[in-house]
């Protein structure tokens, strides 16, 4: 039998249809595992869970202070309360400021004029680490961004804070 | 005894010339340390396999107590290197292999690469060969967070945030690692526990058989 | 080995049932001393690996695998380390020119660059000369990478106190941990004085030292806390004698138990 004549010859076609069937079988079997394996990829994001801090707009004053309170995280089957903080103020244009208390060099907590050397700043106490009102980092300190800000809203006159993210972001 | 035992299977199953194929294969003088002692850095190679297997031994042996949960992986862990008896050493020979396997492999590298060892025709080993290496790395990160101690919770923690930091697609990778997109929790662990355990130890014993085949098919490079 | 037609098998199957012949090649012919693998080379293989295993086993007899406490992921003030082999792209990425805007230089650019010239080295050093000193470029920035690993992994290293570190992180289990009773007036002033460093249990964090299971009389403390001691700076108490004495008589009673 001459193969020249065919334009694909018997060998070939066996050998294409193998690599097909093969290729089948191993898309069905690794298609559900994939999927699975990427899910947390594709679920869609839970951002936007804002939580009463329970702390009235009311008493926020231009004077930074420390509200905590405690969020529910799921994390897949495991739930658990974490406990947040943020410094919260109103800025000179009257709009409510809440900053984490994260320091941005090393995670250490700030505090809002934690040393009397530095009046109208917040301190890092670990690296001696500043910021401005505003949560821009002092020049020529330790951190080198801006405190983070918590996205917030109001509702009923009580404060809500959402997720913790970097200046320009919330 | 034990002679008519292997002659009753090799009669059966003809066993001979499999482990002759393996077993038969000469080796060159210039990679002998009995002949020359300077030739005791190609051990480097034979001695990270040996720590390999260190590794698999003592992991699957750990497996036995360790539990993949945030409650508990600590608990396991410290259970196990207080109360059950040469627990320690096991995780301890797992934990110093880690870094032993990293110094060997080093070592080797170097061997090979200041030799000029990778050179026509065997430039694809040399590639599997630092593929071992990455895979080496990635059992390294992925074992790091199994303890769910601090230093492990942190320095995983860091290792995200880089890899969040890669252009366009590091949020989805930072995802993919940490199986979910803002704690490194209960998911990330059942995920590095999944590599570190299955995923990697498949590729690299892939990558080893190929690194070890094409050293018997090439054979050793020659002598300088 | 016989072949072809007169073969003769075991029983149906394929196995031959003529017996090859169970003993090792002559290598004695071979140019050079050329020897077995199996048994003559192996032997002083594993020679060699019962030395290392010896090694081996006696460093990991001396110092037992570390354990530190559980993750705590509230323990903002624990400073993060990776492991030691990947110190050097840790501490590049403190370098100017790989942090801030050039992040992307560091994390991406330089280890792609110098892990993709490993992977692609024979084809980048293509020359047929195996000596070192026939291929200068390759060899030098292999020498170069090399150098630069080790530096950067000492420089890591070096500003770091392990033994510290290891003291304040110890494993204490969940159950054997000290209650603290946050009712007590004094830990309101701990909160408000000292907790960002000391952590919210006592037990220390990145910047200073755990206070539980401290050897110490109340007016020892009460001078660290207004003085501060080694890297604590003076003033970190800032209120009255009397939260003071309050303060002390907390940290006193959580030793105590």
């Amino acid at each position: 039998m001459s193969e020249k004549k065919q334009q694909v010859s018997r060998r070939q076609f066996l050998n294409y249809t193998l690599t097909g069937v093969g290729g089948f079988m191993a898309a069905g079997m690794l298609a559900p595992m994939l999927r699975m394996a990427v899910d947390p990829v594709l679920k869609p994001s839970a951002a936007g869970d804002f939580v009463n801090v329970g702390l009235a707009v009311e008493d926020i004053t231009t004077e930074p202070q420390r509200v905590d309170w405690l969020v529910e995280q799921v994390d897949g089957w495991y739930e658990s309360e974490v406990s947040r903080s943020a410094w919260v103020f109103k800025d000179e244009n009257d709009n409510i400021k809440a900053l984490s208390p994260i320091c941005k060099h090393l995670g250490c907590v700030v505090s809002w004029e934690g040393s009397e050397d530095y009046p109208n700043e917040f301190f890092c106490p670990c690296h001696d680490g500043r910021y401005y009102k505003d949560g821009t980092n002092v020049p020529n300190t330790p951190p080198l961004e801006p405190l983070d800000e918590y996205e917030q809203k109001v509702e009923n006159g009580m404060l809500f804070l959402g997720m913790a993210k970097p200046r320009g972001e919330a | 005894m034990l002679q008519k035992i292997y002659d009753w299977i090799d009669e059966r199953v003809d066993v001979t010339p499999i482990w002759r194929d393996i077993a038969d294969h000469e080796v060159p003088e210039h990679v002998n340390p009995a002949h020359h002692f300077s030739a005791f850095v190609y051990c480097f190679g034979g001695l990270t396999f040996f720590v390999v297997v260190i590794q698999i031994l003592s992991g699957m042996f750990l497996t036995m107590y360790y539990v993949p949960d945030i409650e508990n992986a600590w608990k396991s862990v410290y259970y196990l290197q207080t109360e059950v008896a040469h627990a320690q050493i096991v995780r301890g020979m797992h934990h110093w292999g880690a870094s032993v396997v990293i110094v060997m492999l080093f070592l080797h590298t170097l061997r090979v690469f200041f030799q000029g060892a990778y050179k026509k025709p065997r430039e694809l080993n040399w590639m599997v060969g630092v593929l071992i290496f990455f895979i080496m790395l990635g059992l390294g990160f992925t074992g790091y967070l199994l303890p769910w101690d601090n230093k492990a919770y942190f320095a995983t923690q860091v290792g995200i945030e880089i890899a969040e930091q890669v252009p366009l697609i590091g949020p989805e990778i930072k995802t993919l690692l940490a199986g979910d997109e803002n704690i490194v929790g209960a998911q990330t662990l059942t995920r590095f526990f999944a590599i570190h355990v299955f995923f990697l130890p498949a590729a690299l014993f892939a990558l080893l058989a190929v690194h070890f085949l094409l050293i018997r098919r090439q054979g050793i490079a020659g002598p300088l | 080995m016989h072949r072809g037609k007169g073969m003769k098998f075991v029983g149906d199957s394929r196995i031959s049932a003529e017996r090859k012949h169970n003993i090792p090649k002559d290598y004695s012919e071979y140019p050079g001393r050329t020897e077995a693998f199996w048994p003559n080379f192996l032997l002083k293989e594993w020679l060699v690996g019962s030395v290392f295993l010896v090694g081996f086993l006696s460093l990991t007899l001396a110092h037992p695998s570390p354990l530190e406490g559980v993750a705590d992921p509230t323990d903002a003030a624990y400073v993060p380390l990776p492991d030691w082999y990947f110190l050097f792209l840790y501490e590049l990425l403190k370098y100017d020119f790989a942090s801030g805007p050039y992040t992307l230089m560091g994390i991406i650019v330089i280890p792609g660059l110098a892990f993709g010239a490993l992977l692609l080295a024979p084809f980048l050093d293509n020359g047929p000369g195996r000596r070192p000193y026939q291929r200068p470029i390759a060899v030098g920035m292999m020498l170069l990478a090399v150098t630069s690993v080790i530096w950067l992994t000492y420089e890591s290293a070096a500003h770091v106190d392990w033994e510290t570190r290891a003291e304040q992180n110890k494993p204490i289990h969940p159950d054997e941990q000290v209650n603290i009773d946050t009712e007590d007036p004094g830990f309101a002033i701990y909160e408000s004085n000292c907790l960002s460093c000391h952590g919210d249990d006592l037990s220390g964090g990145g910047a200073g030292p755990s206070l539980i299971g401290i050897d110490r009389s109340a007016e020892e403390i009460a001078t660290i806390a207004t003085d501060g001691v080694g890297s604590m700076p003076a003033d970190q108490f800032t209120g009255s004698d009397e939260e003071l004495d309050q303060l002390v008589e907390f940290i006193m009673s959580v030793n105590e138990e």
